[in-house]
């Protein structure tokens, strides 16, 4: 594992922005909020290691925190769209026949928007907020969990070790349990951490277009949404916040493309 | 499949898609005309008039019978906030999304192709290893993030380029087609075809990166695969250049899986067009449908729903059909 590059770059990016995370929950050298008097728009100083913003609040410590926002987000999806996904997924393929076309049929006309219209979609309806930007990016990531997680266990369906567990008498949830699901972790853990870097990005569009996290939070589309316009006098408002947010999908990405590599060897080297 | 069955399926996707935006609306918690009028505030008269325009004072299925009536002939009522017809403001603005995603796309296509076939021909070199850097970079990229900077380079510190509108506004062009750089070459004013081109290049050098990376990981990927068969094989012992190989036998192979993708770049631009519109103030599709959420203006939202996703919808349908064309072994599998 620990030879494939792009998991270990990414893995490590990762790591970063953990421990950024975890130092914004015991120490920020200011509140995200705090505004400081006289103090708007500074360049990167001691005193301010990455400067100010337009209304004097410190972009090192707002960094941290959106850190959290975004990492957190992104965990909170990707599980959320694990155990829905997941279990539709399997039970699709399990029960079959009219379950199995219901299903699909849902997560097809779900798929038929593309993600951030549908986020949109949602937000328009429960208007902006924290919560709402969750629950409409999570909505968004289900369907193509449910799809890979499907068509794996579809395979697995018809093999004889389920047979033979059906013929010992287990139950129907017994067998979902402790056999099928346990034979489709691979797509699941590649799909998920597609599913965190798919939601990390629609947060950070929503918030971009000022219908996500709403203000004081310190989301990173956000905060570059606030900086467009001092795009000319200070662009580290600008480059900071997309760099950091660029480097977290990528460390998904990347982990996603090592584990599928690493997992299933019959993809290798197809990326 | 058949064509009756697939005009069944079209159909049922305009159904789901008139459901989905219908519900927009009906699916507000609480009373929507409140949180329609929000903190703009309004008279009694004006709730009631907002009520009647959204067909909101009659029972659910009517509402949706008569939702769908108007849709097909593409009425949605008046905006809230301009108090014009929604179709009069679509009409103006779905040529500046279609003119800026075509060159998009048009670009994208033609450098992602170069991209990748170089890639793939010289796997393991320089460009192949800089290509896949570029295409997982490209993957990773928020639009909105890449916007910001290419306007900090090319409008801000080169000054050479414009970064809002579509035209300076002293060009005062007749509108034809809506497609301004048909029109500004056909009204024959000086200045006004560059003017238009100049306002273009940015946004659509955005825009058309996401699609970029797309092509060109799925050339190389192709290329790569068509390459190991036997056929090719032949065709090199047999003593074809290798120009002829590449073009006359890998290329035509690896063309339906090439235009699956453009397709799919093509609705992923859609998505695209939303930020980059908003960032460079083009006035398109996915600027108003932003622009009517914050301003709770539901005709426009559900318009613009509506809208996008029969483009969509239509996209999708154009594209199966030319695969079909180019490669007939597709046939059964999209048909499957």
């Amino acid at each position: 594992m620990m030879k494939n590059k792009s998991f270990v770059i990414g893995i490590f990016l990762l790591g970063f922005f953990t421990l950024m995370a975890l130092l914004a929950a015991v120490w920020t050298p200011y509140s995200y909020q705090e505004v400081i008097d006289g103090a708007a728009l500074l360049k990167p100083s001691a005193k301010f290691f990455l400067g100010t913003d337009d209304l004097g609040r410190d972009i090192f410590s707002r960094l941290l925190v959106g850190a959290q926002f975004s990492l957190g987000i992104g965990i909170i999806v990707g599980g959320i769209a694990v155990v829905i996904g997941a279990s539709l997924g399997v039970s699709a393929a399990f029960y079959g026949r009219r379950v199995d076309a219901t299903l699909v049929q849902i997560m097809n006309a779900i798929q038929a928007m593309p993600s951030l219209l549908l986020a949109l979609f949602v937000v328009a309806i429960l208007g902006p907020g924290v919560v709402n930007t969750i629950l409409s990016v999570t909505l968004v990531s289900i369907p193509t969990m449910f799809r890979l997680v499907r068509s794996a266990a579809l395979v697995e369906v018809s093999k004889d070790y389920i047979v033979s567990a059906r013929a010992l008498g287990a139950s129907n949830f017994r067998i979902i349990k402790s056999h099928l699901l346990p034979n489709c972790v691979t797509p699941i853990l590649v799909q998920s951490a597609v599913c965190c870097s798919e939601a990390i990005l629609n947060t950070a569009a929503l918030g971009f277009l000022g219908l996500g996290i709403p203000a004081p939070y310190p989301e990173w589309g956000t905060m570059l949404s606030d900086s467009k316009n001092f795009i000319e006098t200070s662009p580290q408002l600008m480059t900071i916040p997309g760099l950091c947010l660029l480097l977290l999908i990528l460390s998904t990405q990347l982990i996603s493309d090592g584990l599928r590599d690493q997992l299933d060897p019959k993809l290798r080297g197809r990326t | 499949m058949n064509s009756t069955s697939k005009i069944i399926k079209l159909i049922f996707s305009f159904l789901f898609i008139s459901l989905m935006s219908f519900s927009i609306i009906r699916l507000i918690p609480g009373d929507p005309v409140a949180h329609i009028v929000g903190e703009r505030g309004a008279s009694e008269e004006r709730v009631q008039q907002i009520r009647k325009n959204l067909g909101l004072d009659k029972s659910i299925p009517e509402q949706y019978y008569l939702f769908t009536k108007n849709a097909v002939v593409g009425d949605f009522g008046e905006s809230i906030v301009s108090k014009q017809p929604v179709w009069n403001e679509f009409k103006v603005l779905w040529p500046a999304t279609l003119e800026l995603s075509l060159v998009a796309i048009i670009w994208s296509s033609i450098v992602g192709l170069i991209l990748g076939i170089i890639a793939a021909v010289k796997r393991n070199s320089v460009w192949d290893y800089g290509a896949v850097t570029l295409s997982t970079i490209g993957f990773a990229m928020p639009l909105f993030w890449w916007a910001l900077i290419v306007i900090f380079f090319f409008a801000v510190n080169l000054a050479i380029l414009p970064v809002s509108g579509r035209i300076a506004v002293e060009y005062d062009i007749p509108v034809k087609t809506g497609l301004y750089l048909i029109d500004s070459l056909y009204s024959a004013v000086p200045g006004a075809f560059w003017s238009a081109l100049k306002h273009l290049v940015l946004p659509a050098f955005v825009l058309g990166t996401v699609s970029l990376a797309l092509i060109v990981r799925v050339t190389r990927s192709s290329f790569i695969d068509i390459q190991k068969e036997d056929y090719i094989r032949t065709a090199r012992a047999k003593g074809l250049k290798p120009s002829q190989v590449i073009f006359k036998h890998i290329f035509k192979n690896a063309l339906p899986q090439i235009l699956t993708a453009l397709g799919l770049a093509f609705g992923q631009l859609l998505t695209g067009a939303i930020m980059t519109e908003t960032i460079f103030s083009w006035p398109g599709l996915g600027r108003w449908i932003v622009k009517s959420i914050e301003a709770r203006d539901y005709p426009a939202v559900q318009a613009g729903i509506f809208y996008s996703m029969i483009i969509i919808v239509v996209i999708n349908f154009v594209t199966d059909e030319l695969i079909k064309v180019v490669n007939p072994k597709m046939k059964e599998h999209i048909n499957a």
